[in-house]
């Protein structure tokens, strides 16, 4: 089987190209560092018998991303699955920021999985076959003040993973929605948080065991089901409390 | 103001001699490497932070953590060559070559030790006296440094910076990339051959004629009686070339916790000392066959599963000193010392020797010569026992080994160490504003 995985030169998608590439998957791997993906590429390639081959694209810039697609019109057609662990933040990501890189942002969190996710959906409907995994985050289960265009963008993915889920419901192709809670990564390593991380080690094994699900929404790590839930069902006036009482947790400990 | 991109956080070296504050930032990407190097002014990569002296980090400078740079970057099974990153860990390294039959035979003591830390401090391993140091193995290497940018370093391209970074304690840059050229590995384990030695003089001679004997040759000997001192045994690890399957074990997942909770104090003194050489030395003598089968594992990785022999040692630590004494002096060496001990009694929980073969430069821990291990608990007594070492090691020309004994001076060094000087200009001259520091070079004046 050959998995395209979108984002892979660190954090998740790394840690996801290892785990198939261990289970004897070929990998097609994107990202923007291609020094990273070659000794990607290599490491795996020694260790594991499997094929991978790697493309350079930024996917936060959509000309570049466009230009690919078109010049490669078969691209998605030798591919079985899509994975999306991709993500882009920016440390000015709020509203009173004037010259906030907002179409990066958007286009490397949401635009640029819809673009690819649509495609290779046309292509797995005409096999009746095929899976999409993407990847959201909890700070889409609240407005906030902080990474606001990330968090719309996360939440924008939501609903086009249920929406894919929708539109496949009829056929074989299976889609997967994981909301990432705090995860061990580089985006994290300096931050105290006030709940534990999750290991990407453990998430990448869930994702690779889940892949012939139908429809899945996982929270990981888990007890984030439990918050989303009650985020859910409280009215806005009182979530706001809880946004407040986040704040003022983080303040403190990071004094 | 700290970057939101650094961790502060209090470490403690490997021997205990020395806790601060530091700074950490973990690069996972090329670009990371180059962008984390701008967040502090003065830095110092850390590989697995195991060296005994502090060498891989100061107070209030950043350390970056190489650990995710761990993939193998090229690998000719026919030219027997390989490119790994850096942060790869001797486990990692050699699960891969040795199932290809291939290996390097320079290996330090504990498996978790990064490649790029076993470069920067030029390691040896056991068969040292045979195969010299890692220096012999290393073809290239990639090198970041925050002014003078991506190098290629090799005997050809670079040679100055190539021979001042190996052995160079990162003082260079970063170790990034490393080739090394590989040796067959014939067997899949090892045979072991123990022999009596009734002392240091009798064990310095026995090893001395085996200079020319690949195997892996070592002594283990006795401090704590003063009527037999250096009595012991001589150990010979030998490949089994009999032994052709190729189910040869992987080196065990292990996973060392710089945090753990040790005790306040040592439960070594010179009663625990006494006990646990007297059940070593029965149990060598009398249970065990002279000649038995050993995996590659417990020949390789001693201390795996024995971490305890540190623990134990509590939170004041302890002390390694390493030393090469030249054929020449080294008889008169060890009766000064001898008669050092005798009058000090300092407490010595392990006590080892064996060859070492090379040429020495700039501060590299390598020569013609024997190398003599002692392992000291850290007490006010044992610390002063030191000094008069110090003083042998001048006397007779003998180097101190740098990374493993945390306590050495600038002085002791320069007295030691005749390219010492010679290391500073040349450094000097590549890295103009010392932008690379860590404690060890600090103290040292590097």
């Amino acid at each position: 089987m050959n998995y395209l995985i979108v984002g892979a030169s660190s954090g998740l998608g790394r840690n996801l190209a290892y785990k198939f590439a261990e289970n004897s998957q070929n990998l097609i791997l994107i990202s923007r560092d291609l020094r990273d993906l070659e000794a990607i590429k290599s490491d795996i390639e020694s260790r594991f018998h499997v094929k991978v081959i790697i493309h350079e694209i930024d996917c936060s810039s959509y000309i570049e991303l466009d230009n690919f697609l078109k010049s490669n019109q078969n691209f998605f057609d030798n591919i079985d699955g899509i994975l999306f662990p991709i993500g882009m933040i920016n440390e000015d990501d709020n509203i009173r920021n004037e010259s906030l890189p907002l179409n990066k942002i958007l286009f490397g969190n949401y635009a640029s999985v819809l673009r690819m996710a649509s495609e290779a959906n046309r292509i797995f409907i005409k096999r009746n076959k095929g899976v999409i995994v993407g990847f959201g985050s909890v700070s889409a289960l609240l407005g906030r003040d902080q990474n606001l265009v990330y968090s719309s963008s996360k939440r924008a993915l939501d609903s086009l993973f249920e929406s894919l889920a929708i539109t496949n419901i009829k056929n074989e192709i299976k889609i997967q929605f994981y909301v990432l809670g705090y995860l061990e990564s580089n985006m994290t390593f300096s931050k105290k948080l006030i709940l534990p991380k999750g290991s990407t080690n453990i998430l990448s094994d869930l994702v690779f065991k889940n892949l012939d699900k139908k429809y899945k929404k996982i929270y990981f790590p888990f007890w984030w089901v439990f918050i989303a839930y009650i985020l859910k069902i409280l009215p806005f006036f009182i979530t706001r409390q809880f946004f407040k009482l986040h704040l003022l947790l983080l303040s403190y400990l990071r004094n | 103001m700290v970057s939101s991109l650094i961790k502060k956080d209090l470490f403690k070296s490997f021997d205990k001699s020395y806790e601060s504050e530091i700074l950490i930032a973990k690069p996972d990407r090329y670009r990371d490497i180059e962008k984390k190097s701008l967040l502090s002014d003065n830095l110092i990569t850390m590989g697995s932070a195991l060296s005994y002296a502090p060498a891989s980090f100061k107070k209030n400078s950043l350390s970056l953590i190489f650990e995710k740079f761990d993939r193998i970057i090229e690998f000719d099974k026919k030219k027997k060559t390989i490119t790994v990153e850096g942060g790869i860990t001797f486990q990692k390294f050699l699960n891969f070559t040795l199932s290809h039959g291939l290996w390097i035979p320079q290996i330090p003591g504990y498996p978790l030790i990064s490649i790029a830390g076993a470069v920067a401090t030029n390691a040896h391993g056991k068969s040292c006296g045979y195969h010299g140091t890692i220096r012999n193995q290393i073809k290239k290497i990639t090198l970041y440094h925050k002014e003078n940018g991506w190098l290629k370093l090799s005997e050809k391209e670079n040679r100055e910076i190539f021979e001042l970074t190996i052995g160079g304690f990162g003082l260079t840059g970063t170790i990034v990339d490393v080739t090394f050229d590989l040796y067959d590995f014939a067997g899949f384990n090892f045979s072991t051959s123990i022999e009596n030695v009734n002392s240091t003089t009798d064990t310095i001679n026995k090893i001395k004629n085996e200079r020319k004997n690949e195997n892996y040759i070592y002594s283990w000997n006795r401090l704590d009686q003063s009527s037999k001192l250096g009595n012991g045994f001589i150990f010979q690890n030998q490949i089994n070339l009999n032994d052709k399957k190729k189910n040869l074990n992987k080196i065990d997942c292990i996973d060392y916790n710089h945090k753990k909770k040790i005790l306040p104090f040592s439960l070594w003194n010179g009663y625990s000392i006494k006990f646990f050489n007297n059940i070593y030395f029965y149990f060598h003598k009398y249970l065990k066959k002279k000649k038995y089968h050993d995996d590659f594992q417990s020949v390789i990785f001693p201390f795996i599963g024995k971490e305890r022999y540190f623990d134990m040692f509590g939170t004041q630590g302890f002390v390694e000193s390493q030393i090469l004494v030249s054929n020449k002096y080294i008889e008169l060496f060890i009766e000064e010392f001898e008669h050092l001990h005798r009058k000090y009694t300092p407490s010595i929980t392990l006590f080892s020797i064996k060859n070492m073969n090379g040429k020495q430069n700039y501060l590299r821990f390598e020569d013609d010569s024997i190398c003599l291990t002692f392992d000291f608990i850290r007490n006010n007594k044992n610390l002063e026992f030191m000094n008069f070492l110090d003083e042998l090691c001048i006397k007779y020309q003998a180097l101190p080994s740098i990374i493993k004994d945390s306590r050495i001076s600038k002085n002791i060094v320069d007295k030691c160490y005749k390219h010492a000087e010679e290391f500073r200009n040349d450094l000097k001259k590549f890295d103009k504003k010392k932008i690379y520091r860590s404690e060890l070079s600090d103290r040292l004046g590097l």
